[in-house]
């Protein structure tokens, strides 16, 4: 799939851009603070309808139109070109404004497909995209949470049933952990009230934990593979593991049927212990993932220059796994990645990229990544919020 | 003029910023409707502003909940429990008053209705015990009761079928059929624009042609 056009109204930094793309490869040279990285979050943005920096929504919004416009709005819009066909999406974030004349405190997001207004579930996966960024290393050396954001924003885009359980799965927890703490201030009384919840939750869960252990399968085999294509030496390896945060008697059920009614079990018989603690032990929202770099913890005795690489190969095998379980390969986009990178490895993402049908790479160099490199890529230069194409004969 | 500050003002303490505020506390109303609303009364004529004073008094007073169905009524019991003519072998359970007079509004059921006055949900601080459920316990424990059906017509949301569901785990030992509302696609709709959810639900309890 590819963007055939793109237009940010009120974008962070942008006021009004707009411009047609084709299928290929674009390098887009831009000095630090230019926006590069918010031109290539906001086209995450028309995937996952999720910021890829978490912070208030209301943040996305141009301050100059928070401050001018009377209803302050940031509008994405992109027409996408599939194997499918066409469709346009739109995400607008609405500040709310309460009284005029009041910097507003919140926005709202509202989302259009094909120009109909739509919810987010029905947005999401209409593009599909991966980005390789800088702090990807935060997936493997951060806290547990960003390995569950990390797997939710990649299969969320290839498996709508996993993003309704998703949703779901929140909405029950929240009520079950109420009910928890309702249970604990009576010291335990009305244990049945919770029959409801346990159902929802292992309805819910029982469908993220199997298809999470079904996609860490497949990142994890490809992973493994470009991670020996981009290491060092050839005795180094990675290997990835999926940490259900489920009992053993539920991991042993992972690939059963009946993973639904072993959750559902181990729920019950933890529930005494749930109540006294006030909240769930178990379930999805305690899974987590390990990258073990020749069998140790990447997180503690790897080198910066190991966890780049397994970064890069589980951002690689993900575009993978995108174009196998589609047919039709993700945009992929590169914010300021190249210029950090050795000769070598930078060769083997460049050969990634002439593999999917739409690259976009942000470099503060314009002769970085160099003509050589990348034959035939169109080069773009950000400059005061607009793009403007580079001449070929520029290159001196 | 009185102390200097302009009495049309928000947030000035003039009678009209307090009526502004109290319309501003009603639900669906914002800060534009409620400004609209006050400067509509202001212009109106007094006894028409007397007669609406007067019926919100008046409302207060005298609606009391039904003892039976719990529903709001001038009357208890309510016309509605008192009308001979209605079937009294089922009752419908409801989670707002508004929801009775929606399904009076279809004509397509003559039984007898039970107000909860809301829904399970932990994370709202409601269980079980803060709705009218024990009234309705207490309606089917009444020797003279001849109801055989409860028909459960929550909204059909987490919060609704959690309540659905501990309603009938506590009524079926007591021998009563628990039904719920179907649920599929609405009338007149076009599958092309039915969510997903409501479409593969609706494909699950598909029925036989008649």
């Amino acid at each position: 799939m590819h963007l055939a056009h793109l237009a940010l109204t009120d974008v962070r930094s942008f006021r009004h851009l707009a411009i047609d793309l084709a299928p290929g490869i674009y390098v887009i040279a831009g000095e630090n603070a230019a926006g590069k990285t918010n031109l290539l979050e906001s086209v995450a943005m028309l995937a996952t309808t999720k910021g890829v920096r978490s912070g208030p929504d209301l943040d996305l919004i141009s301050w100059q139109a928070v401050v001018e416009d009377p209803l302050p709005a940031a509008r994405l819009e992109a027409d996408v070109e599939t194997a499918a066909g066409k469709r346009s999406l739109e995400v607008a974030v609405i500040a709310q404004v309460a009284v005029a004349g009041v910097p507003p405190t919140r926005a709202g997001k509202r989302f259009r497909v094909n120009g109909v207004a739509r919810r987010a579930t029905d947005l999401i996966g209409q593009l599909r995209v991966v980005m390789f960024a800088a702090d990807d290393l935060a997936i493997i050396d951060g806290p547990p949470v960003n390995r569950r954001r990390y797997l939710d924003l990649t299969i969320s885009q290839l498996d709508p049933a996993y993003l309704r359980a998703l949703q779901r799965y929140a909405r029950v927890l929240e009520q079950r952990n109420s009910l928890l703490r309702r249970l604990q201030e009576r010291g335990g009384r009305g244990l049945d009230q919770l029959d409801f919840w346990d159902d929802e939750l292992a309805a819910a869960g029982a469908l993220i934990l199997a298809r999470r252990a079904e996609s860490v399968r497949a990142l994890a085999r490809d992973a493994a593979d470009r991670y020996a294509e981009l290491a060092a030496t050839t005795e180094e390896t990675l290997e990835i593991r999926y940490l259900p945060g489920v009992p053993a008697s539920v991991q042993e059920a992972l690939r059963e049927h009946d993973l639904q009614a072993h959750l559902r079990a181990a729920l019950e018989a933890g529930r005494v212990e749930d109540v006294r603690r006030g909240m769930s032990r178990i379930g999805p929202h305690r899974d987590d993932l390990s990258f073990l770099i020749s069998g140790h913890p990447a997180g503690m005795t790897s080198s910066r220059g190991q966890q780049r690489s397994a970064a890069l190969a589980l951002r690689l095998a993900e575009v993978a796994l995108s174009t196998r379980r589609t047919g039709d390969p993700p945009v992929l986009l590169l914010d300021d990645i190249l210029s950090e990178l050795d000769p070598r490895r930078r060769e083997r993402i460049l050969h990634v990229a002439y593999g999917v049908d739409q690259v976009l790479i942000t470099t503060p160099d314009e002769d970085r990544p160099s003509r050589e490199e990348l034959p035939g890529a169109l080069r773009m230069r950000l400059f005061e919020g607009a793009l403007t194409p580079i001449a070929p004969f520029e290159a001196g | 003029m009185n102390d200097g500050r302009d009495p049309f003002l928000p947030g000035a303490s003039s009678p009209i910023a307090r009526l502004v505020e109290a319309f501003h506390r009603l639900p669906g109303i914002g800060p534009k409707s409620a400004q609209r609303l006050a400067y509509h009364i202001l212009r109106t004529q007094e006894a028409e502003a007397q007669e609406l004073a007067d019926a919100l008094i008046e409302v207060k007073r005298s609606i009391v909940f039904c003892q039976q169905c719990q529903n709001l009524t001038s009357r208890t019991p309510c016309e509605i429990c008192t009308d001979a003519s209605r079937d009294r072998h089922s009752i419908c359970v409801v989670e707002e008053p508004l929801d009775v007079l929606a399904i009076e509004r279809t004509n397509g059921f003559h039984g007898l209705y039970h107000v909860l006055h809301g829904v399970i949900s932990p994370s709202d601080g409601v269980g079980p015990e803060d709705l009218k459920i024990g009234e309705l316990l207490a309606r089917l424990r009444d020797v003279e009761t001849e109801v055989s059906e409860i028909i459960v017509a929550t909204n059909p949301n987490l919060e609704g079928e959690a309540t659905a569901m501990y309603l009938a785990r506590l009524l079926r030992p007591l021998g009563i059929r628990v039904t719920r509302l179907a649920r599929g696609l609405p009338a007149g709709a076009d599958l092309e624009y039915a969510d997903d959810v409501t479409l593969g639900r609706a494909l699950e309890f598909r029925q036989e042609v008649q």
